[in-house]
């Protein structure tokens, strides 16, 4: 059982709570968030090993979000999901050193073993 | 009738009466001969009464025998000339006063041979004698001045037919041609208003009879080319809707993505963590599952709402109400655009006579141009307010490029594109085409880098009843 902590950062308040639900479930403490502003806020308070983001968000969006940890916090592996997938935000997001990207549906068990191997486990 | 026909009817008329008039003066003037010649006549008749009755105081003096025969002779060769020329006189006279002057020339010469026979008079004889040949003369010399008078009164009466005639003719003619005009007129004024309504988008059908003339023709001819305009025009929001409807894709297939990850995340969970979900948790998946199958439903429901064909259908309603469906619509496209929206809608507004759909499809059309505006992102700023007059009024305001000023009076031309190869130059020409079908305005101020502002003005419903 790990103590890694996880962020979950979604304007999909269902997506957060079912990433939680299941995530805790491995032993992870995780918190969730439906904005950027107020992650990034948490994240001043407090080191996240994994932020799984949601791109498209109104204020602060995930690639913002991804810009700030790297800058921040580069030990924080960084996710992004989004149901706007093309393949510029794609590559975007990979020069931004996103360790992955998945489009929604998110498949539940592919986020964990990516937020694994994130964990270098 | 055409007017063709009324015209040549007209110049038949006319025609017609000036034939009329000839046929009247050469009558009277025919008359007139008649008369002139009988009044000639009677002028020699009336030398030979008088040499009779010259012959008849004569014989009454000196009793000489000679005198009778001298008036015989005058009786006989009037008599002769009387028969001579009796058609003439009977033209002018008629046949009983002619039969009756006939008769008492023959009652005269009666007369003048009793005499001559008894070879002698006596008083009785010589009184009648007297009487008859005064009444002769008086009689010819009172034909003859009615004659004379009859002569005078035709030369009078055909001076004022023809002076009336000709009053009649011309009055007649600036009477018809004035009607024929007038109708003309009135009848090009009608097709100048129509054509006038025509190049303003108004395609309505002209209402009530269709004269049978030429202009019957052309109102039919302009009638169905409005329709043909109208359903073109009909087809032309059609497919601009569905262009439209290409742009929302994107932004619908963005909002269908998030429910359906829901749906699947919840799912995944509960097959995953069946055992250990208490009743109520499971009973809130469930829950869960069905409010995001309802997003879904509700998605799919405004986006045929949009797509159907449909006639335009005016109905009262609130011009609130459609911003903000246009805005649920929109919104996805506006945030993948980076696009913030500002909305100020009026208080109390009252409900415009609108076709929902049609509104809805220019308020799409507005927005997707002034988000293609502002690439980098940007405000589009949306308001309403009550009352200019009758109508309440829209404002769609961006902060992007704007349009070169140069442009502005062409953008609601049909096929006039800003935006190159990926416009089609009829979102606008179209958009103003459902504004003026609901008699309202559209308007835009635009300044090159601040932005553009459209403004709308629909009509306030007004209760008919």
């Amino acid at each position: 059982m790990s103590d890694h902590r996880v962020m979950i950062i979604d304007d999909e308040k269902i997506v957060g709570d079912m990433a939680k639900l299941s995530l805790e479930q491995e032993g992870y403490i995780v918190e969730t968030f439906l904005n950027g502003e107020t992650a990034l806020v948490r994240l001043a308070e407090q080191k996240f090993d994994v932020v799984v983001t949601d791109l498209k968000m109104k204020g602060i969006d995930g690639m913002e979000v991804l810009r700030t940890v790297k800058s921040l916090y580069p030990d924080t592996r960084v996710i992004m999901i989004t149901a706007f997938a093309n393949l510029d935000t794609a590559i975007e997001a990979l020069r931004g050193d996103v360790h992955d990207f998945f489009p929604k549906p998110v498949k539940i068990k592919e986020l964990k073993a990516s937020i694994q191997r994130a964990l270098g486990g | 009738m055409k007017i063709e026909n009324k015209i040549i009817l007209s110049n038949v008329f006319n025609i017609g009466l000036i034939l009329l008039i000839g046929f009247f003066a050469f009558q009277n003037l025919d008359l007139m001969l008649t008369k002139l010649r009988f009044v000639e006549i009677a002028d020699d008749l009336n030398a030979s009464f008088l040499e009779m009755r010259l012959s008849e105081k004569n014989f009454l003096l000196y009793h000489n025998e000679n005198f009778l025969v001298e008036m015989k002779e005058k009786i006989e060769s009037t008599d002769q000339m009387l028969d001579s020329a009796g058609t003439d006189i009977i033209r002018a006279i008629g046949k009983d006063n002619f039969e009756l002057l006939k008769s008492y020339l023959k009652h005269y010469s009666y007369i003048v041979e009793i005499i001559r026979r008894k070879a002698g008079s006596d008083e009785f004889l010589d009184a009648r004698f007297r009487a008859q040949g005064k009444k002769l003369r008086e009689f010819s010399s009172t034909i003859t001045r009615l004659e004379r008078k009859g002569v005078n009164d035709i030369i009078y009466r055909s001076k004022s037919v023809l002076f009336y005639s000709f009053l009649a003719i011309v009055a007649g003619a600036v009477f018809v041609s004035h009607f024929i005009s007038q109708k003309i007129l009135r009848s090009l004024r009608e097709i100048e208003k129509l054509a006038k309504s025509i190049s303003l988008g108004n395609f309505d059908r002209i209402e009530g009879e269709i004269p049978a003339d030429e202009f019957g023709s052309v109102m039919t001819a302009i009638n169905s080319m409005s329709e043909e305009l109208r359903n073109r025009e009909e087809a032309l929001i059609q497919s601009k809707k569905l262009a439209s409807l290409g742009i929302l894709t994107a932004g619908v297939a963005h909002e269908l993505t998030n429910p359906l990850n829901n749906i699947s995340m919840i799912a995944q969970n509960y097959l995953e963590l069946y055992d250990k979900l208490d009743r109520d948790q499971k009973i809130d998946f469930m829950d869960k599952v069905e409010k995001e199958t309802d997003r879904i439903k509700e998605i799919i429901k405004n986006l045929l709402d949009f797509s159907r064909p449909k006639d335009a259908n005016l109905k009262a309603a609130d011009l609130n109400t459609v911003m903000q469906k246009t805005l649920k619509l929109m919104q996805n496209m506006l945030d993948i655009s980076n696009i913030e929206t500002k909305t100020d809608l009026g208080m109390n507004l009252p409900p415009v006579f609108i076709d929902e759909h049609q509104i809805q499809q220019v308020l799409v059309n507005l927005m997707t141009n002034a988000a293609q505006s502002m690439q980098s992102g940007g405000t589009i700023f949306m308001a309403t307010r009550c009352c200019r007059g009758d109508s309440v009024e829209i404002r769609i305001m961006d902060t992007g490029k704007g349009i070169q000023p140069e442009f502005v009076p062409h953008i609601f031309d049909p096929f006039f594109t800003t935006k190159g190869e990926g416009g089609t130059g009829l979102g606008l020409s179209v958009s103003y085409g459902i504004i003026k079908n609901h008699k309202g305005d559209i308007r835009v101020e635009s300044k090159v880098g601040v932005g553009t502002t459209f403004t709308i003005e629909l009509p306030v419903y007004k209760n008919q009843l």
